[in-house]
């Protein structure tokens, strides 16, 4: 049964009053779907359907595999509702938007707006070299604007990394993937099931989830920030605790930064919760020092400051 | 302690009883409590069982004498019960965490200390008045407070069920405060969910306690309010207990459910299963159509 693979919706169904159009990508949990209305204003439709355990051969109709596998469905199910939920309290520029929720077929849909766009991800991949410092401390300024907005409907995302920051073709950053969001800003936060992702996650995720915060998701920037530079993710937090031997990003650097930046961070990552910036508000002043504070040290290049003509430029190509 | 207790709740009009009551009392020490499941979101009844649970097991493992700080008590506990809903829902990956209102008393030492989080109230009678009640945490009392509606137009407000404060929510609950009353002899609290109070005024409730005792006048009363309310009627619950002349000599009434003071363990009087652990969660089709609507409604809230 392991490698059974669902049967997408096919193009040209009719999923409620949007007519599904493509595949966009496939996860474990979820198909999300390229969609338009009658209007035909393009949608994201995410649909709940975790590979190994909801079966949908023929039909629509999803059915569950096995009863054992029923409370695996049903915590998908809840982590499905809660990023709906998380997501459906905010509406800001720098957050993917839900535009409905519903359910059809015996699963749920979550109907978001659709980016045009690639995932830092996949420009870390393809681009790193060119990557300027006002690029990183542009991207991050607006990221944390969304977090900023994140944190004040007290939620915590808990799960930022490259693949979840979509990059638009104006070199806007929107905030996707919610399903390990949590109300979690409260002083007694539920005790939280372990969900990280290596490299990104903070210490206080893998064991004390009562110290989670604002400066949890404050480490993943700086992680994400880490790897723009550094091409690969620093050493995993458990690690680090055990034996921190995190290569410093200067030694990784490929373009020159200034030390202001890898000071900022390295205080994002610091192992310590207490000794990171304790907001996106905290870290935000700080990549958004004026600039000559920090560009004598860096000779600065006129090239790389095309980083955003360039990246506009490579996603007409690639979607249009 | 002597008092006279009685309680009773009844299902309404509705599909499910979400409203849990209990009163619990050793041989220094009494707790009264009611818990309102909130019935916009799923499975109130759970968030319900689980107060009323959480305050009546902590009761009986402090109070082997009197509670020492009843105030603290009342505090520490609500939360505990905020955090053990939460925790239940996370447990069971309820698609959304129930919710309940609560209002708890202490009576021992001759004093009265209660605490209350949402619209469920309690009544304090003496002399043929209403001495003090609760402030509900609701829109509606809100809108009072500032003057905006009258208590007759709140009753019929279309908001009148909306509280902002309750246990199970995202927020911890902020717990209200009595201050600490002396009990004069003659004193009667009475603890209620909004189905029960909401169809009534409490004024004719005092006058009428000068008269008849609470065993008689309760029965009425409920009966009065469901009549009010009508097939709609929302569930309705109360205890309501009368302070009674302390000589231990005094006549001994326990075949009309007054306290007969035992003299070790506690006699406790609930309509839970007084073990959270044994509470039964199943998604159905209703928990998801009403996470849906919850969702549903925070994008219409929030759309640009």
């Amino acid at each position: 049964m392991a490698s059974q693979s669902n049967q997408p919706l096919p193009e040209g169904y009719q999923l409620k009053n949007y007519l599904i159009d493509k595949v966009l990508s496939s996860g474990g949990f979820s198909i999300v779907y390229l969609a338009h209305d009658e209007a035909g204003t393009p949608y994201a439709i995410k649909e709940y359907l975790p590979a190994a355990l909801a079966v949908r051969s023929d039909g629509a109709d999803v059915s569950i595999n096995s009863d054992e596998n029923l409370s695996v469905f049903r915590h998908g199910l809840k982590c499905f509702f809660e990023e709906g939920r998380s997501l459906a309290m905010i509406s800001h520029p720098n957050i993917i938007r839900v535009e409905n929720f519903f359910r059809a077929n015996e699963t749920v849909y979550m109907v978001m707006q659709y980016v045009r766009g690639r995932t830092l991800q996949f420009h870390v991949q393809r681009h790193r070299h060119e990557f300027s410092e006002n690029f990183i401390r542009s991207i991050f300024t607006h990221l944390l604007n969304g977090l900023r907005e994140v944190h004040a409907n007290k939620l915590l995302h808990l799960d930022i990394k490259p693949a979840n920051i979509y990059v638009t073709m104006e070199g806007r950053p929107v905030l996707l993937d919610f399903g390990a969001a949590r109300q979690a800003l409260t002083e007694d936060a539920p005790k939280l099931r372990p969900m990280y992702t290596a490299g990104y996650a903070a210490t206080e995720q893998y064991h004390h989830h009562e110290q989670m915060g604002p400066w949890t998701d404050i480490y993943a920037v700086g992680a994400t920030m880490y790897t723009c530079i550094g091409g690969s993710y620093p050493q995993p937090a458990n690690e680090r605790m055990e034996d921190d031997q995190m290569e410093p990003l200067r030694n990784l650097a490929r373009a020159t930064f200034s030390e202001d930046l890898y000071d900022i961070i390295d205080w994002c990552l610091q192992l310590d919760h207490m000794s990171r910036p304790q907001s996106a508000f905290e870290l935000q002043k700080a990549l958004m020092k004026d600039s000559t504070e920090w560009r004598a040290d860096v000779a600065v290049n006129d090239s790389e400051s095309s980083f955003g003509d360039r990246l506009k430029a490579t996603l007409s190509k690639k979607l249009f | 302690m002597r008092f006279t207790v009685f309680q009773d709740s009844q299902i309404g009009g509705r599909r499910v009883n979400q409203d849990r009551l209990a009163y619990s009392y050793s041989k220094d020490s009494l707790l009264m409590v009611i818990a309102d499941g909130m019935g916009g979101h799923a499975r109130g009844e759970i968030a319900a069982e689980i107060a009323v649970n959480t305050l009546n097991n902590r009761f009986q493992a402090e109070a082997r004498s009197a509670i020492r700080r009843p105030k603290e008590f009342l505090e520490s506990s609500i939360h505990a019960a905020h955090r053990a809903i939460v925790a239940f829902a996370d447990k069971n990956d309820m698609l959304e965490c129930p919710r309940t209102t609560i209002v708890a008393a202490i009576l021992q030492n001759g004093k009265a200390q209660w605490a209350h989080v949402g619209d469920s109230r309690l009544y304090f009678f003496r002399s043929g008045r209403l001495a003090v009640a609760t402030q509900d945490h609701s829109r509606v009392q809100q809108m009072i407070d500032a003057g905006i509606i009258t208590p007759d137009q709140a009753a019929v407000h279309p908001d009148r069920n909306k509280i902002y404060n309750c246990l199970g929510g995202v927020l911890p609950p902020n717990v209200t405060q009595s201050e600490e009353w002396t009990l004069q002899i003659g004193d009667s609290i009475w603890i209620s969910t909004d189905g029960f109070w909401g169809p009534l005024h409490a004024t004719p409730i005092s006058d009428r306690l000068l008269h008849e005792d609470i065993l008689a006048l309760v029965p009425k009363l409920m009966e009065e309010a469901e009549r009010k309310a009508g097939p709609e009627s929302d569930n309705l619950s109360v205890v309501a207990l009368t302070w009674e002349r302390q000589e231990e000599d005094a006549a001994d009434r326990a075949d009309r459910g007054v306290g007969t003071i035992p003299m070790a363990g506690y006699t406790t009087t609930m309509n839970t299963t007084q073990q959270s652990a044994s509470i039964k969660y199943e998604i159905s089709d209703d928990d998801i159509e009403k996470a849906i609507a919850e969702i549903q409604n925070a994008i219409k809230k929030v759309s640009r």
